[in-house]
């Protein structure tokens, strides 16, 4: 992991929270779609992460959500379940270490089949959790159920664009 | 012992994440104890002060409609004050000091962060306990309510707006003074549920609820919305409706925060009754 590696995490990081909290935060369409595009960072954080490291990362992404939100520990225990993941996702859907190119986790160095396979999977453990985790009711199971896919299909999508925008200029 | 440190470390990704989830459980579910800790105190104050910088480039979108707002209101005082009624005995219109008390008192402030799209939606109001506002008041937009203080720090006041799981506002037909009451299950933000209307009410389409004031946090004969929608199952005691929220929560600018001066007497008074 190169410096430059640690500086743009670090710069993502920040920006990520910031978009989500400032601009992500304030979308609404039909009272059901809310993307939560700031899990892009724990997509993004390099494979060689120590895995502690991946899981004290994704803790603090959450809280630092939380505290903007006013759902201190929501957003953190999805985040830290989606760190848990992370590995185990990777390496399932891998055929082995050695076929993991480049530093990061992305579209153009591992294709698109594994890096869709690898988004969808996260995003939709992160965002299951979290919305259940608000709600806390059964009743409302369905309509919950529709929320998530609507708003994963709206994560993915940023997910997508954001890969096509900025992996050519590193 | 040495076993025990072994298997810890070849094991510390499965701990390291129990702890860490388990942490953010906690926090979650004892999150209402912790707004009022200091932990709670701080953050608050974090996203406060951002949310108010960025509240303040906001805030010249929209210019334009705030202006017809304040139109709107000053239009309304005018024809309220004294010079606007047509008096022949001032007489008639004077009553002692005793009698008239002051029941309400109104802060206004400026709402800093809101949500509509969440199933739990808050509001963040740039007045706090420095300005005398306490929790549980109700926070309302002219005559539309909008919801009620749960938590406050010095300079900011966190509220729980309508649109939230937790919140239960106790209302009435305009027409006939029947009580119901007002909850939102989620989805549209324009939308709420009437529950628990008696069976034998006749309703319209376009009937009117009020708020009731028997809860305390608002007054009597605030807005909350008009019957959109109504059914009457067979096999229940109680009738359902669908209400269209008079307050728009999408676009909240300056709301106040109503200060009931005689809450004190009123809790005292059930207190009293409860411990006898």
């Amino acid at each position: 992991m190169t410096s430059r590696t640690v500086f743009f995490n670090i710069i993502r990081f920040f920006f990520l929270i910031i978009f989500q909290v400032l601009i992500l935060n304030h979308i609404n369409l039909g009272g059901y779609i809310n993307p939560y595009f700031y899990i892009y960072f724990i997509l993004l954080l390099p494979f060689s992460t120590p895995r502690w490291m991946l899981l004290v990362l994704s803790f603090i992404l959450g809280i630092g959500i939380d505290i903007f939100t006013n759902t201190i520990g929501l957003n953190a225990a999805a985040c830290v379940l989606m760190g848990f993941a992370r590995p185990f996702v990777i390496s399932a859907i891998s055929s082995g270490p050695e076929s993991l190119i480049g530093e990061t986790p992305s579209l153009r160095s591992q294709g698109m089949k594994w890096f869709l396979y690898y988004a969808i999977i996260l995003v939709l453990v992160h965002h299951i959790s979290l919305f259940y985790l608000e709600i806390f009711r059964l009743t409302e199971f369905f309509a919950t159920f529709v929320r998530i896919l609507l708003s994963s299909t709206f994560t993915l999508m940023l997910v997508l664009i954001s890969e096509y925008t900025f992996a050519s200029s590193k | 012992m040495r076993n025990l440190f072994l298997f810890l470390r070849e094991h510390y990704f499965y701990f390291l994440f129990l702890l860490l989830e388990t942490l953010s459980l906690i926090l979650f579910f004892n999150y209402n104890e912790f707004q009022s800790s200091s932990l709670y105190s701080v953050s608050n104050a974090v996203s406060g002060s951002v949310n108010n910088m960025f509240n303040g480039i906001s805030e010249y979108f929209s210019l334009r409609k705030t202006n017809r707002v304040l139109i709107e209101e000053m239009a309304k005082l005018h024809s309220r004050i004294p010079e606007a009624f047509y008096t022949t005995d001032l007489n008639i219109f004077y009553k002692k000091d005793s009698i008239v008390k002051l029941e309400y008192k109104y802060i206004s402030a400026k709402v800093i962060s809101n949500s509509t799209n969440k199933r739990n939606n808050f509001l963040m109001i740039n007045k706090g306990s420095m300005h005398g506002i306490e929790n549980h008041m109700g926070v309302i937009i002219g005559n539309k309510i909008v919801g009620q203080v749960v938590s406050v720090s010095p300079h900011f006041s966190w509220a729980m707006s309508l649109l939230n799981k937790d919140s239960r506002v106790s209302g009435k037909f305009k027409k006939n003074n029947q009580l119901v009451n007002v909850e939102w299950k989620g989805g549209s933000y324009r939308k709420g549920q009437v529950k628990e209307i008696p069976k034998h009410i006749v309703m319209v389409k376009g009937d009117t609820i009020i708020t009731s004031g028997n809860s305390d946090i608002f007054p009597e004969g605030l807005l909350i919305g008009t019957i959109n929608q109504f059914n009457n199952p067979q096999d229940e005691n109680f009738n359902n409706a669908e209400l269209l929220f008079s307050t728009d929560f999408n676009s909240l600018g300056y709301v106040e925060v109503v200060v009931d001066m005689m809450r004190k007497e009123k809790e005292e008074l059930k207190a009293s009754f409860k411990s006898q």
